[in-house]
């Protein structure tokens, strides 16, 4: 690649990321009338943080925020409890069918919500469960447990197993092995495994729109489907409400962006 | 908190000793018990201080009986979405307010309580409802719901466009065509109609006052399955594809929201639309929040020239497809009695005048004393004189049938505005797209139990 | 490693048991949400199920009629050039996103990692974020706006009003979101390509055309095989972005798998016809599953 096309590649694919997310940045500052009647399209004059303020004082948008928190919370806990048992039975520990479970969490993750959530629908609502965040707590994990685990059988086969088999030639059982031992040392593999619980659950829409009804107990993802498609004369505020929504995500995604390609596309580059 | 399904016998049973116990005349109400709480759901309108004024009524009765009220909102979006959820995992309200088409869809799964007896006292307290209305609450003959206010729907203009092309206001189809075809002008981006066969109100409302004020109707009087393959449809569905065909309308008329409408009308893109009384609440809203003297007169100017005809009539008669919203009693309320109280002081002629007066005319009472209460309050211009006016237009979803099952799901199948999008999108015949509706229909009716 | 055990006593048994005790929350999640579901869905793809009303048992009634249903022909047609047209662009601009941050030495990772915020973002957000960029009303919508101030355009453009634009938005919007997972793979990739190769080629005479050819393609067959396969069975269930940019219209131009069988299930209240229309996307699954499973865990030991 020579270096002109190279810079030249960048600068395009610069402008194509971030064009779209500065345009709604740029829309969350504008008035009302400036978005209606299209004055000054591309800065907003007069800059205004109205749309922060009124999102904040006039709509369910904290109520909404305090859902989505709760609920990524609650999922990160809940996954990281249950990826990373089931990470260090396939990781380390020798039985069999060992491989045929790993080979069963990967297929688990590529199972679409978009086939369960009716069945899943019916059971949560047997369980009462529907119309509250405890259907999330429940229907989450069906899918950040498997990505997870996946991932967390990466990070813990990658680390030595020397350490583990001193204590456990020590007397230690393989719990305290597992907890005293590998736990410490897989800290930044556990770190990276609860932010993308987290992210994941952060961003989830179609389960929290089809499980959850009441306007005080939804997610933010689906608060601004329904501003949208409801009483649309708060644009600004929309916008608003995306950026703040996308805030937390691009903050934690600092820490992790090097397991992205590690983590992410585990086992596909390196076969 | 879930439980077994009771059995039949029981529900039954439980039912008709209800309905028993209320069809005794009684000369008032029974003595609610004091820490009484009930759920009630009511529809969150576009215009937030009518949703509070319901909810401070239900406070006023609450108090006055030491109870409690808890209000749940749902939207016109998850209408559906959300009663379906609560009957399945048996959580249903109280109380619940219902549009249109669901006091005979709930009624049909056995959801709502008889209120046949309840009714007839409500009749002597604040007077029937018109004939035209009643279809909506009843079913077999039996009474589900009491019937509390129309939400009419009206045919906007811009008179001031009206006046400099010389066109007069349209009082018909018919002619609000042929005005739009005079007033559009695509150079100025303004364009003379703007009707959506969106997926919302404003699309398979309009829709049905079309089909119904043309004599098209796809269920017979006695509420069973008619075709609709008749001249009239054809002329019904020409003039729902021409106003595309022609570019009347703005380019992305079809894909607007439920309020793209709303928006285009206010900043003066359209000059026609068919929309409910939140456009004019919408312009008083903007004058009161007016910045300084120039944008107060502008904003003074619109809410002058904006009219709000009566909607468009056909050769068969002017009939408005609108939302009716009544209140009924779900089976698994507890304290059916309770709720039964609630909603007579709801629909009494006394506190509906006074959530009407945050209604920025929405809210058209249908009950007799409750209507004659408020012409007072109509009487304050022509616009808010024909909104008063919504129930006389009233046909209800299923005309000239009453409101079934069925009827509410051909509304919400969405094969009402998904024909007319098959002639201007997909560019299908207007002959191929009410065949295809028509046969629809018929499967809806066919595999629909009661 | 062979996991195969040639005796049953000792460590191993002992080793299963805790096995089984780790293992137990994964399994119990699984069983009741997961696999317990799927079982339920199938049932209730055999019955007449409606909203409020008892179900029946109905045998094959729901699947013979979403097969003979125009409007799932349309949606099958739709799901398919959604995804197919979407994965194929992502395939090529990952390649070039790769090739050009391949050239960036200093300050790559920071570029990496700027690139793939498209991939972090919630999908509600992009999905409105581009509703908004292709809006007909200047105000809101970005190219509209830049296209009229250009002069380039003397009226806005209802881009989302065809069915061809309403498709070509979505493919849009779902292409942006998810390029840079390929391209960030692809380099990875390419990363892990040696270098004498390379060397070889060049000393040998080959420009800079034929090593891409015939060295970073084929070292890359891995890698993009995976990604397609796995970005094909996302793209292919895709809800949030069709629904929240049209809801499947205009009419049903964008209708796809999911979004139909959530009109289905929650719109018209036909819970087993909605859940066969989810089920008719289960043998493409499972076929792209099967073809996951023995590259991802082929060379795995």
């Amino acid at each position: 690649m020579t270096r002109a096309l190279t810079w030249i590649g960048l600068a395009l694919f610069l402008l194509l990321i971030l064009v779209p997310f500065w345009w709604i940045a740029s829309m969350s500052f504008k008035t009302y009338e400036q978005i209606q009647f299209a004055t000054s399209i591309y800065v907003p004059r007069p800059f205004t943080w109205e749309n922060y303020t009124g999102l904040w004082t006039e709509t369910r948008f904290p109520l909404w925020l305090r859902n989505s928190v709760v609920t990524a919370l609650v999922v990160t806990l809940i996954t990281t409890v249950v990826a990373s048992l089931g990470g260090y039975a396939v990781a380390r520990l020798r039985f069999p069918g060992r491989e045929g479970v790993a080979s069963l969490i990967l297929i688990l993750y590529l199972i679409p919500p978009a086939l369960l959530f009716i069945p899943l629908y019916r059971v949560l609502a047997e369980l009462g469960a529907t119309n509250h965040l405890a259907a999330l707590f429940l229907s989450y994990p069906t899918f950040t447990v498997p990505f997870c685990t996946w991932l967390l059988i990466g990070f813990f086969k990658a680390l030595p197993e020397e350490l583990e088999e001193a204590a456990l030639i020590d007397g230690a059982g393989r719990v305290t092995a597992f907890a005293r031992v590998l736990l410490p040392l897989a800290a930044p593999g556990l770190v990276a495994s609860a932010i993308f619980a987290f992210t994941l659950s952060w961003n989830e829409f179609l389960y929290a729109l089809v499980f959850i009804q009441d306007e005080t107990r939804i997610t933010v993802p689906v608060g601004l489907n329904l501003l949208i498609y409801g009483d649309v004369f708060h644009w600004g505020q929309l916008m608003a409400a995306s950026v703040i929504t996308t805030i937390p995500v691009v903050a934690l995604y600092v820490f992790i962006h090097r397991w992205m390609t590690e983590g992410l596309v585990a086992g596909s580059v390196k076969g | 908190m879930s439980h077994r399904r009771l059995s039949r016998r029981a529900v039954i049973a439980g039912a008709l000793g209800t309905t028993a116990a209320l069809s005794l005349p009684r000369l008032g109400f029974p003595q609610i018990k004091k820490g009484t709480s009930l759920r009630m759901w009511i529809l969150k309108t576009y215009v937030e201080p009518t949703n509070k004024a319901i909810e401070a009524s239900a406070q006023r009765w609450a108090q006055k009986h030491g109870a409690s009220v808890t209000v749940e909102y749902f939207t016109f979006e998850d209408m559906q979405t959300k009663y379906v959820a609560a009957i399945e995992s048996k959580s249903t309200p109280d109380v619940g307010q219902l549009e249109t088409g669901a006091p005979a869809r709930f009624a049909g799964m056995g959801q709502l309580l008889d209120l046949s007896g309840f009714a007839k006292q409500i009749d002597s307290q604040s007077g029937k409802a018109p004939a035209n209305v009643a279809p909506v609450t009843t079913l077999d003959g039996k009474t589900y719901s009491i019937p509390w206010y129309v939400m009419g729907a009206f045919w906007y203009v811009w008179r001031d466009a009206f006046d400099k092309a010389k066109v007069k206001l349209p009082s018909t189809f018919a002619e609000a065509k042929e005005a739009a075809q005079a007033l559009t002008r695509p150079k100025d981006n303004f364009y003379g109609m703007g009707q959506s066969w969106n997926r919302t109100a404003d699309g398979y409302g309009v829709m049905q006052s079309l089909m119904y004020s043309y004599g098209v109707g796809w269920a017979g009087k006695d509420g069973k399955y008619k075709s609709i393959k008749t001249p009239a449809m054809q002329t019904a569905m020409k003039w729902a594809t021409d106003i595309y065909k022609d570019n009347l309308q703005p380019a992305d008329t079809l894909t607007w929201t439920g309020s793209g409408n709303n928006e285009n009308f206010i900043a003066k893109n359209i000059a026609q639309t068919s929309n409910g009384p939140s456009i004019t609440f919408a312009l008083e809203n903007a004058l009161a929040k007016a910045t300084d003297a120039k944008d107060k007169k502008m904003k003074e100017e619109a809410l002058a020239n904006h009219v709000a005809l009566p909607h468009l009539a056909g050769p068969d008669g002017r009939r408005m497809q609108a939302i009716a919203m009544s209140m009924g009693v779900f089976k698994g309320s507890k304290d059916p009695e309770a709720a039964m109280s609630l909603i007579a002081h709801l629909v009494s002629p006394e506190e509906t005048v006074m959530v009407m007066k945050d209604s920025y005319g929405q809210f058209a009472p249908v009950l007799e004393k409750a209507k004659a209460a408020s012409k007072d309050y109509f009487n304050k211009n022509d616009n808010y004189r024909t909104f008063g006016r919504a129930a006389e237009w009233f046909a209800p979803t299923g005309w000239p049938g009453h409101v079934t099952a069925a009827a509410a799901e051909v509304q919400a199948s969405n094969v009402l505005t998904d024909a007319p999008a098959k002639v201007i999108v997909d560019k299908w015949s207007v002959d191929q797209a009410i065949e295809w509706e028509d046969k629809k229909i018929k499967e809806i009716y066919d595999t629909l139990k009661g | 490693m062979s996991s195969r055990p040639r005796r049953r006593f000792g460590a191993r048994s002992r080793e299963t048991g805790t096995a089984l005790l780790f293992l137990l929350p994964l399994f119990v999640l699984v069983v009741g949400l997961i696999f317990y579901p799927f079982y339920r869905a199938v049932w209730l793809s055999l019955t007449d199920k409606l909203v409020g009303y008892p179900e029946r048992f109905v045998g094959l009634r729901n699947y013979i009629y979403v097969a003979n249903d125009d409007a799932f022909h349309q949606v099958v047609w739709n799901s398919l050039v959604f995804t197919v047209v979407s994965v194929a662009l992502k395939v090529v601009t990952g390649l070039a996103m790769a090739l050009v941050l391949s050239g960036v030495i200093r300050g790559r990772n920071f570029f990496r990692g700027l690139f793939l915020l498209p991939w972090i973002t919630s999908t509600v957000i992009i999905a409105l974020t581009w509703r908004w960029m292709f809006d007909a009303f200047p105000g809101r919508g970005f190219l509209n706006s830049f296209l009229l101030d250009l002069g380039l355009l003397s009226q806005p453009i209802a881009f989302m009003a065809t069915p061809a634009g309403a498709m070509a938005a979505v493919i849009i919007a779902n292409w942006w979101r998810a390029f840079p997972f390929f391209g960030v793979s692809f380099l990875a990739g390419m990363a892990s390509i040696p270098r004498e190769l390379y060397e070889a080629a060049s000393v040998d005479g080959a420009g800079a055309n034929r090593r891409f050819w015939h060295i970073t393609l084929p070292g890359l067959k891995h890698v993009m095989i995976v990604t397609t396969l796995l970005s094909f069975i996302l793209t292919i269930n895709d809800f949030n972005i069709i629904y929240v940019m049209t809801r499947g219209g205009p009419g049903s131009a964008t209708q796809v798998f999911s979004t139909y069988a959530y009109q289905v299930a929650f719109g018209q209240l036909r819970w087993g016809r909605g859940v066969t229309i989810s089920i008719f996307v289960v043998p493409l699954l499972v076929i792209g599953i099967i073809l996951i499973s023995r590259y991802l865990l082929r060379d795995r030991r």
